[in-house]
C-alpha cells in the first residue's frame, strides 16, 4: 500500500516531467470523459424537461384529430382527411361511456393588446370542459361556463405570462384586453407552467369559449377533440373512442380510420428514439475518443519505457522487484488517463454550469465518479502491456542500454 | 563460511553462432570485510563477474552462493530482495535519476525496502552526510559536479546498510582528486566493516584494496594479497 502511494507520486512527477507530451496523448481520453459525461448530462436534462412536458399533456387524454403526431402520412391523404366538428363533442358524449369529459379545441396565432402594451400569442377556442383536459389550474377568478360558451359571452382565461405582461401585479380580473382588435373581458388566470419540451412557452395563451371564437374568428380552421379517460381504464377507453369514432364518420367495417387518435406515449415513443440516437452517437464519440486516447497513452508508456530502460536497469540494480517495476509504470499511465479524465470533468462541469442557463442540466455525481473509474481503466489497459515489458527487462541489458 | 562463493562459474554468450566466454570457469570465495580489486583488459568479464556477484545476472553453468545460499534457486523477487539489503551498487556513471533530488535518488532503495518516509528521510540524510554532502541534499545531479555525483551514488549505495559495495569503475569518470576523494570515502566504508569488491584499471585505486585479482578473458589469471600489517 505504502508502495502504491509512492508510485503514484513518483509517477506524478514523471507525468508533469512531460506535461505537454503527456496532456496531447491524452486529449482522446479528455475529450472521452467530456463526451460521456455531458452525453449523461444532456440525457438527464432532456428528461427532466420531457417529464415535466407530459406533465403537462397528462396520460389520460386523448387527443382526436386528422394527423398522427409522429406519423409518416403525406400532407395531401392527412388534408383529404375529414375535419374534426363541434358536434363530435355531443355525439361523443352520448355515446361514449368512458368518456368523462370532451372538449374541442381551436387554435389559431392573434395579437393581443392591453391599453400600450401588445403580444403576438396563441388563442384556443374551447368549452367548458377543456379545465379538465389539462393539467394546469386556474389561480385567479374562474373558467367560462357552459351558459357563456353557447351565447358566445366575450370572456377570456389567460396564460400566467400575459398577466404578467399586461397588468404585472395589478388584479387583471374584469379588465377588458384586446384580441385581433376585438374586446375581451378577462375573467380567469392560469397558472405558471413554463416551457413545453423547452420550445413554446404556454404561459403566453388566451382561453376562449368556443361559441365566441366561432363568431369573432373563423369556424374553420383546424381543430381537434380532448377526451379524457378514466387513467385505469386507458386501452378499454381508447378502444371505445375508436369505435365511436368509426361510427360517427359513419366508416364500413373494411374501410380505413380517416382520422387519428394521439397519446402522450407517441411522444413517449419518439423520445426514447431521440435518446436512443443521442446516447448511440455519445457512446461512438466516446468510444472512439477513449480508444484513440489508449493508443496515444499506450504509445508514450512505450517511449517512456524506452527512454527510461537505463532507469529501469538502476531500480532493478537497487533491488526493484518485477512488481514494483509494473506498478510504476502502470501507475503513470493511469496518472496521465486520471489527470486527463479529471480535466474532461472539469471542461463538462463548466459546460454544464454554462447549458443550465438555457437547459436544466446538472452533472450528475454518479456519472463522474463513472467516467474517472472509466479513465483509469483506460490507463490500466493501455499501461499494462508497456509495464510489463519494462518489468521484464533484463537487468543487464537495461543498464548497458545507450 | 565465505560471504560470497563462486564454484567453476561460466558466462557464456553466442554472439552470431560464435561462443564467448565472458567467464570461463571462475573460483572466487569473498569473505566478509574484504575489500577487493578486480582488474584486466577491457572486455575480460569485470563487469560480467560484478553483476554475478551482485545477483544480476545468472551464469550459464557453475554454483554462485550467497551466505550459503543458493543463488540459482532463488526467484526474481528474492534476488531483488538480497540486491535491496545486501548490496549498494556504484556505477561508472553514476547512473542517478536526473529529475530527481540527491536526497530523493537516496531514498529510493529504502522506498523498495517498503521504508516509512519520516525514517527514509532521517536515513537518506545520514548517508549523504556521510559521503560529505549535507549541504547539497535538494541539489539534482545536474547541478552537482561529477564528484559530487559519484557520493550521491556511494550514499545510495550504502543508505540502506548493505554489507557490501559493489563499484564498477567508480572513478573512470573523474578526474584524480576527485577519484581519490571517492576512494577514501570507500576505504573509511571498508573500515566500518563493509565488504567493498571494485573493478578498476588503475593501479594506484587498486592499491587501496587488501586483495587485487586479475582477469583475463574471462579467468583468474591472479590473485594477490596485498594486505599490509
Ligand atoms: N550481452 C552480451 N552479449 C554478448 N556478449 C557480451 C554481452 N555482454 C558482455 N559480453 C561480452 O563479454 C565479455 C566481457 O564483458 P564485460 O563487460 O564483463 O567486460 P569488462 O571487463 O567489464 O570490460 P570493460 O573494462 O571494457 O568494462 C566481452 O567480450 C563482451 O563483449
Ligand atoms: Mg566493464
Amino acid at each position: 500500500m505504502l508502495l502504491l502511494f509512492e508510485n503514484f507520486f513518483i509517477s506524478l512527477s514523471a507525468v508533469f516531467a512531460n506535461k505537454t507530451r503527456s496532456i496531447l496523448t491524452a486529449l482522446g481520453i479528455i475529450i472521452g470523459v467530456f463526451s460521456v459525461t455531458m452525453m449523461g448530462t444532456l440525457i438527464s436534462g432532456l428528461d427532466k424537461t420531457f417529464e415535466s412536458s407530459m406533465s403537462m399533456l397528462g396520460r389520460d387524454i386523448l387527443y382526436i384529430s386528422r394527423y398522427e403526431w409522429f406519423g409518416d402520412m403525406e400532407w395531401w391523404e392527412v388534408r383529404n382527411r375529414p375535419r374534426m366538428r363541434t358536434e363530435y363533442v355531443q355525439k361523443v358524449k352520448q355515446r361514449s361511456k368512458y368518456a368523462l369529459a370532451v372538449a374541442p379545441v381551436m387554435q389559431r396565432g392573434a395579437s393581443l393588446s392591453y391599453g400600450e402594451k401588445e403580444t403576438r400569442t396563441e388563442i384556443f377556442g374551447t368549452n367548458e370542459d377543456y379545465m379538465k383536459t389539462i393539467t394546469a389550474n386556474i389561480v385567479e377568478g374562474r373558467f367560462f361556463s357552459q351558459n357563456e360558451d353557447r351565447s358566445g359571452s366575450r370572456v377570456t382565461i389567460i396564460g400566467f405570462g400575459i398577466k404578467e405582461a399586461f397588468f404585472g401585479e395589478k388584479d387583471p380580473i374584469g379588465k377588458y384586453i384586446k384580441i385581433d382588435n376585438e374586446k375581451f373581458r378577462v375573467i380567469g388566470v392560469l397558472e405558471k407552467q413554463g416551457k413545453f419540451l423547452g420550445l413554446f412557452s404556454t404561459d403566453k395563451q388566451a382561453i376562449l369559449p368556443i361559441g365566441a371564437y366561432n363568431r369573432v374568428f373563423s369556424k374553420r380552421g383546424w381543430m381537434r377533440l380532448s377526451v379524457k379517460i378514466p387513467e385505469q381504464k386507458i386501452e378499454e377507453g381508447l378502444d371505445e373512442i375508436y369505435s365511436v369514432m368509426r361510427h360517427i364518420r359513419g366508416l364500413k367495417p373494411n374501410q380505413k380510420n380517416d382520422f387519428a387518435i394521439n397519446q402522450t406515449k407517441a411522444f413517449e415513443k419518439n423520445y426514447n428514439m431521440l435518446k436512443i440516437a443521442i446516447g448511440g452517437t455519445g457512446t461512438f464519440i466516446t468510444l472512439l475518443s477513449l480508444i484513440v486516447g489508449g493508443i496515444g497513452v499506450m504509445n508514450i508508456m512505450f517511449v517512456s519505457v524506452k527512454e527510461r530502460t537505463r532507469e529501469i536497469g538502476v531500480r532493478k540494480a537497487i533491488g526493484a522487484t518485477k512488481g514494483m517495476i509494473l506498478g510504476q509504470f502502470l501507475m503513470e499511465a493511469i496518472s496521465i488517463c486520471l489527470i486527463a479524465g479529471l480535466l474532461g470533468l472539469m471542461i463538462s462541469y463548466v459546460f454544464s454550469i454554462l447549458l443550465n442557463q438555457v437547459f436544466p442540466s446538472t452533472l450528475d455525481m454518479r456519472l463522474a465518479g463513472f467516467s474517472i473509474f472509466i479513465s483509469i481503466l483506460v490507463g490500466v489497459i493501455s499501461g499494462i502491456i508497456p509495464s510489463y515489458r519494462a518489468a521484464n527487462l533484463d537487468p543487464i541489458d537495461a543498464l548497458r542500454y545507450e | 563460511m565465505s560471504l560470497i562463493a563462486l564454484n567453476n562459474i561460466y558466462k557464456i554468450y553466442n554472439v552470431g553462432g560464435e561462443e564467448v566466454r565472458a567467464l570461463d570457469g571462475i573460483n572466487l570465495k569473498i569473505d566478509e570485510n574484504e575489500y577487493l580489486a578486480i582488474m584486466g583488459p577491457s572486455g575480460s568479464g569485470k563487469s560480467t563477474l560484478m553483476n554475478m556477484v551482485g545477483c544480476l545476472d545468472t551464469p550459464s553453468s557453475g554454483v554462485y552462493q550467497f551466505e550459503g545460499e543458493m543463488v540459482q534457486e532463488m526467484d526474481d523477487d528474492q534476488l531483488a530482495s538480497i540486491r535491496n539489503r545486501k548490496i549498494g551498487f556504484v556505477f561508472q556513471t553514476f547512473n542517478l535519476l536526473p529529475k530527481a533530488t540527491a536526497q530523493q535518488n537516496v531514498e529510493i532503495p529504502l522506498v523498495y525496502g517498503n521504508i516509512r518516509k519520516a525514517e527514509r528521510i532521517k536515513m537518506a540524510s545520514k548517508a549523504l552526510e556521510d559521503v560529505g554532502l549535507k549541504d547539497r541534499m535538494h541539489h539534482k545531479p545536474n547541478e552537482l559536479s561529477g564528484g559530487q555525483r559519484q557520493r550521491v551514488a556511494i550514499a545510495r549505495a550504502l543508505v540502506n546498510n548493505p554489507s557490501i559495495i559493489l563499484a564498477d569503475e567508480p572513478t573512470g569518470n573523474l578526474d584524480s582528486k576527485s577519484g581519490h576523494e571517492i576512494m577514501g570515502i570507500l576505504n573509511q566504508l571498508h573500515q566500518q566493516g563493509n565488504t567493498i569488491i571494485l573493478v578498476t584499471h588503475e593501479d594506484d585505486i587498486a592499491q587501496n584494496a587488501n586483495r587485487i585479482i586479475r582477469l583475463y578473458d574471462g579467468k583468474i589469471t591472479e590473485d594477490l594479497n596485498t594486505k599490509k600489517n
